[in-house]
């Protein structure tokens, strides 16, 4: 290259950062009604070899590599297992239809949800092996990068959005995970940083922003789904006007609710405020595990809601066996705390504060889902003996039933059961990082399948389920 | 806060919309939440009136809340 060539590259080189510094981060669009496409909501058809009667929900816990790692180990045991369903022998992988997840379990189940079986070929070598923290820093020691960050409209999420996007999800839209009647339908959760509310990447959910989801990269979504305060920053979303919208009737009956069904009520109110959008014309989305660090919550609402996808097939008579599979990738540090007279710092004392009721909220939260398994049992044992004792008195009516019986199961692969002191000890250690050594990465995928067949309800599930 | 029960009589067997979502069949047991609900009948729409508000509490299994459609002309 001429000194005068080299000139006028160097002279090119600050216009070009200016305009790539103006760039501003990708917008979700606003959504224009189009009756033809399919927009990503839950479709009640199950196809293929998946049936609605065996009906299986993954949840997918946060902790960076470490919650990616063990998913992915739960994701090959489940495509190992086979098993004979109406008659058809498939591995329980192809009857699997929701998975919800936060942090760093949405790497895994949004892999899934655009490249199925094709996770098992190359996630490794593309994400869990790979040292994505690394990867993040690099890009925000570019000079290209610093300029972009100088702009108020760029942050630091917008880069790992995009990282994520082309390095791992190949530029991929909802558009892809909304084509056919999919399954499993996945759910990436994220945090409403203003009120702590989970929002979900989701049409249903899109529809309080009056805006599209098809368009929107799942790169980003996962970003959210994952972004750690103070590592990154917030994601930001726009509301768009609600001029022609109207609140759907389930959400108008649970504003009514606040002294009969409280959770409704909240539930009601935390995505009817989006209505207000003179007043909130933005959103700023962190990670999901601020709200509910398991990824159990939209399943729970899906279940409990009239306008829940589980809810309406239970009640249509579609399931027989409802699956719960909970991967827990929960850690507890060494607790030096206690150990010292003197009070810990202010840096303790505020992750002691972010993290201590998350945990707790995480727990109450799995055993709320199997409260609501035991429950349903009851009510049908219920019916079941007082027939058995009207059938005792000729004349008498039937009592009514309920459309058909459920069998429900909420399955949950959590290191705290490991037996071995030694075992538990080394994984309940492990850090929260997007960067681990392979030798820890396979230990990940090895004790996920581990904990799920020592399960007793697991083993339950299966001998119920008869081996082919 | 447990789940609460409901049957829905009408003539003939319909499906049964709840909060506009379908949500199983008339004369059967139906789980829904506590709270308030609009319940009304699948087509056709020859059922009066056309829908019910009901606040949904303290029903059981063995005790559900009770709601009665009738018949009427095809609208």
């Amino acid at each position: 290259m001429t000194l005068p060539e080299r000139a006028k590259r160097l002279l090119l080189c600050p216009v070009l950062l200016t305009r790539v510094g103006c760039a501003p981060y990708v917008v979700n669009a606003e959504n224009i009604s189009n009756e033809l496409r399919q927009e990503y909501r839950f479709k009640t058809e199950a196809t293929g070899t998946n049936t609605n009667s065996l009906f299986i929900c993954l949840i997918f816990s946060g902790g960076g590599t470490r919650a990616a790692a063990v998913s992915y180990g739960v994701l090959d045991k489940l495509k190992k297992t086979r098993i004979t369903w109406k008659g058809v022998e498939k591995s329980l992988l192809e009857e699997v239809d929701c998975i919800s997840s936060v942090s760093g379990g949405s790497f895994t189940a949004a892999y899934y949800g655009l490249f199925g079986e094709r996770i098992f070929s190359d996630f490794r070598a593309r994400f869990l092996e790979a040292n994505i923290q690394g990867a993040l820093l690099q890009s925000l020691f570019n000079p290209v990068n610093w300029v972009r960050l100088a702009s108020p409209y760029f942050s630091r999420i917008d880069l790992a959005a995009e990282y994520y996007d082309k390095a791992l999800f190949e530029g991929k839209t909802f558009d892809t995970l909304a084509q056919g009647n999919r399954r499993p339908f996945i759910i990436l959760n994220a945090t409403n940083l203003a009120n702590g509310e989970r929002f979900e990447f989701t049409q249903d959910q899109f529809d309080f922003l009056v805006s599209d989801l098809n368009s929107y990269p799942v790169g980003r979504a996962v970003a959210a789904s994952s972004a750690f305060p103070f590592l990154v920053s917030p994601l930001t979303l726009k509301n768009y006007p609600h001029t022609h919208f109207t609140l759907p009737t389930d959400y108008q009956q649970g504003l009514d609710d606040y002294y009969t069904n409280r959770r409704r009520y909240y539930w009601a109110r935390n995505r009817a405020m989006y209505a207000n959008d003179a007043e909130l014309p933005y959103l700023h989305l962190m990670d999901g595990g601020l709200g509910d660090n398991v990824g159990l919550r939209p399943i729970e609402a899906a279940y409990r809601r009239t306008s829940g996808f589980i809810r309406n097939l239970i009640n249509d008579k579609e399931i027989e066996k409802f699956v719960v599979i909970v991967v827990n990738a929960h850690t507890v540090g060494e607790d030096i705390i206690s150990k010292d007279e003197s009070p810990p710092g202010l840096a303790t004392v505020g992750l002691k504060t972010a993290t201590i009721a998350m945990d707790n909220y995480s727990v109450e939260t799995i055993e709320a889902m199997k409260d609501l398994g035991v429950e349903r049992l009851k009510a049908q044992k219920n019916i079941a003996a007082c027939q058995k004792r009207l059938d005792q008195c000729p004349g008498v009516p039937q009592i009514p039933k309920l459309a058909g019986d459920i069998d429900p199961y909420v399955i949950e692969v959590n290191f705290e059961a490991i037996p071995d002191p030694e075992q538990k000890k080394y994984f309940l250690g492990l850090p929260t990082s997007f960067y681990l050594e392979k030798d820890q990465v396979q230990a990940l995928i090895d004790i996920g399948p581990q904990l799920l067949e020592q399960s007793p309800e697991f083993q339950k599930f299966i001998q119920g389920l008869g081996q082919p | 806060m447990p789940m609460e029960y409901l049957i829905v009589h009408f003539p003939r067997r319909r499906r049964v919309k709840i909060d506009d979502e379908f949500n199983g069949y008339t004369e059967e047991l139906i789980e829904i939440e506590a709270g308030r609900h609009v319940v009304s009948l699948g087509p056709p729409y020859n059922f009066t009136p056309d829908d019910r508000t009901i606040s949904l509490e303290d029903a059981s299994e063995v005790e559900p809340r009770e709601t009665t459609f009738d018949p009427a002309g095809a609208r």
